[in-house]
């Protein structure tokens, strides 16, 4: 049995090994080969590379100003004039962000006329439709999983999901059955996690167990806001959703076809 | 495609080449993140650090690896939230659920040496910090000494000493109990 044992180096640990050089397999004392291999063996969770990438994409998609040459701001002269100069930077990025988007698509010009914070989703409501999300993105870090990490609920009337995933450190839990369903359940209580942009119809106000509820009833862009400071992550077009809440946890319903089915399948969580 | 040749593309304003670059990265940055302390929060770090890098690509210099000059990023991130959480930065790692290799047949050889791997962690754990980071960023990510001191920002000298010392303190601890 010793004579199997991976640490029984006859003279001990090297003493004259070259400091920190790691200098080919041969080169390498005992102690240095063990830290390789329990390098090997320690357990880094990380999200698949393809999701990170497209959250990636998608941060710099929201807020487009492309690699800038780094050009040396010359020193102001006058400490107060460099301030008021920084504040200046800070208005014409955000000009031309606003207008990077905006003229993104001819429909953009629609405007916010008025912003709804509800169950832990920011209904930004304009006067005209808002132009569609082409593209499609995960919420970040969104991941399949077993266990959620705070009480979820499941609607009855659906049965079981077809696959249950976990987003953004446990801050999202979202479950999918088939034909596009899906419901995700989220803490209600503090910053908004989703965005919707809507123009006309205006979401219905609809009961769920006797607690308010809204129904958007088209095809609408959705976004997510992130944890850290509410950036808006477009995500993709959203189908029709109920959103309400019940306790603390806020529940987007999406997928299904009119606001009776999914109130009835919000009324069997259980 | 090629570093080069994503970075260029990147810089063209072409974000697939630029999600390809962090496809590739993603696993060693997360690992890197990890690994120099930013626990559980590593997945946000790691995507702040993809998207200052592709703010900062301008001065990445071509003629450069793009691996070191990313990581070094990430090891700033993880930096910033260790030092915003106000404490030292823990080296919070498991060890993989796979029984080492050695001893196949031999259990109560594979229990000693997996109680050996899980001191040996447990002492890289408390080295000080400094000398933890370069026996991470040189056993545990397996980078050069020139990789680790771009990513740490040290003289190459630092991190020689640094190693050495941390693992003449290694030794101290683990290091003779199985001669």
């Amino acid at each position: 049995m010793s004579s199997r044992e991976p640490f029984d180096e006859p003279d001990g640990p090297d003493e004259s090994g070259v400091p920190g050089e790691l200098s080919g397999p041969g080169g390498l004392d005992a102690l240095e080969a063990e830290l390789l291999a329990l390098g090997d063996d320690l357990d880094v969770p990380a999200p698949p590379p393809a999701d990170v990438a497209a959250a990636v994409r998608a941060r710099l998609a929201a807020a487009p100003p492309a690699p800038a040459p780094h050009a040396p701001e010359p020193h102001a002269p006058v400490r107060r004039r460099a301030r008021w100069k920084a504040r200046w930077k800070v208005v014409a990025a955000v000009v031309i962000a606003v207008v990077a988007i905006t003229a993104a698509t001819p429909q953009g010009r629609a405007a916010v006329v008025r912003v709804l914070r509800f169950a832990g989703v920011e209904f930004q409501i304009g006067d005209t439709p808002p132009p569609p999300v082409r593209t499609t993105a995960p919420i970040p870090g969104e991941h399949p999983a077993d266990t959620a990490p705070f009480p979820v609920r499941t609607p009855k009337a659906l049965g079981p999901p077809e696959r249950t995933t976990v987003a953004d450190h446990g801050r999202v839990v979202s479950m999918f059955w088939p034909g596009g369903v899906r419901l995700d359940q989220f803490d209600g209580t503090l910053d908004p996690v989703f965005f919707k942009k809507l123009g006309p119809p205006w979401p219905d106000y609809v009961k769920v167990a006797g607690r308010t509820a809204w129904w958007i009833p088209g095809a609408h862009p959705l976004g997510y806001l992130t944890r850290e400071d509410g950036t808006e992550l477009p995500l993709r077009q959203a189908g029709p959703t109920l959103v309400w809440q019940q306790g603390t946890t806020g529940y987007r319903l999406e997928g299904l076809k009119t606001s009776d089915e999914a109130v009835r399948v919000a009324e069997s969580l259980e | 495609m090629d570093d080069d040749e994503a970075v260029e593309r990147s810089l063209a304003g072409d974000l697939s080449a630029y999600e390809a670059l962090v496809a590739r990265y993603s696993a060693l940055a997360h690992r890197t993140a990890a690994m120099l302390g930013a626990g559980d929060e590593a997945e946000d770090v790691v995507q702040e650090a993809f998207v200052k890098a592709y703010r900062h690509l301008a001065s990445f210099r071509r003629d450069a690896p793009f691996r070191p000059w990313l990581l070094r990023i990430v090891a700033n991130e993880t930096h910033n939230l260790t030092r915003s959480r106000g404490r030292r930065s823990e080296l919070a790692l498991r060890l993989g659920a796979t029984a080492p290799v050695a001893a196949p047949d031999d259990p109560e050889g594979a229990a000693l040496a997996t109680d050996r791997r899980s001191r040996l962690l447990d002492a890289v754990r408390r080295l000080p910090e400094r000398e933890r980071q370069a026996v991470v960023c040189r056993y545990f990510l397996q980078l050069s000494e020139a990789e680790t001191a771009q990513v740490l920002d040290w003289p190459v000298g630092t991190v020689k000493s640094r190693t050495h010392r941390g693992l003449a303190r290694l030794r101290e601890e683990v290091g003779n109990e199985f001669a």
